[in-house]
């Protein structure tokens, strides 16, 4: 799934790792989402959305939208 | 689960390193003590079952701790480590099932079931690397 993840990431300037803590997942999920090797559930997609403070759409590109 | 060369160590992933050495060593203590004829004198007498019991028993253990390690990874990883192990248990039963047959119909040589198990270990081994991504 097409995502802003790393944007969002290095405009904050955190690692993966550092993201991976404050979501509550491992560094492998992080690189795997970013590098859309990894669908998020709904329920990641909306701690990620909740922790950058945007919609879900924002972060994810929604794919049948 | 994901090559432990390129995970991240986690509580859950060390975990389970550490129960994958235990179950893998009594499996090999088993075979290495049957290969040197420790179980000769107990053939066709009851407590071969209670050892075919006793080396399957590592297996099991081995599931419980492959399950133990989805329970306590996030989604990628549980996804991952899912995908690796049907694909690695599935070619296991796929060759395990063609050789029944060859041995049948094609005159190939006798394999014994526990044989099943390293080689399932050695499909994951290849797999593993390979399977990287939850898609």
């Amino acid at each position: 799934m097409k995502n802003r993840l790393k944007l969002l990431r290095v405009e904050r300037n955190w690692t993966q790792e550092q993201l991976g803590q404050a979501l509550g997942v491992s560094r492998q999920a992080v690189n795997a989402l970013e590098t859309e090797k990894h669908d998020p559930s709904l329920d990641l997609a909306y701690r990620i959305a909740a922790l950058f403070a945007r919609p879900v759409e924002e972060v994810f590109e929604n794919p049948h939208g | 689960m994901l090559s432990l060369s390129k995970q991240q160590h986690t509580p859950a992933s060390r975990q389970y390193v550490i129960r994958t050495m235990a179950f893998m060593s009594g499996y090999v203590a088993v075979n290495v003590a049957a290969i040197f004829g420790a179980f000769d004198d107990i053939q066709g007498k009851p407590a071969a079952w209670l050892l075919a019991a006793v080396v399957a028993a590592p297996v099991a253990g081995q599931i419980w701790a492959t399950l133990c390690f989805m329970r306590d990874s996030d989604e990628f990883v549980r996804a991952v480590t899912a995908k690796q192990f049907i694909v690695s248990a599935g070619a296991a039963m796929a060759l395990f099932s063609a050789w029944g047959f060859a041995e049948a119909y094609a005159g190939a040589p006798h394999a014994q079931g526990w044989l099943i198990y390293p080689l399932f270990w050695a499909i994951f081994g290849c797999v593993a690397p390979l399977v990287r991504s939850s898609n």
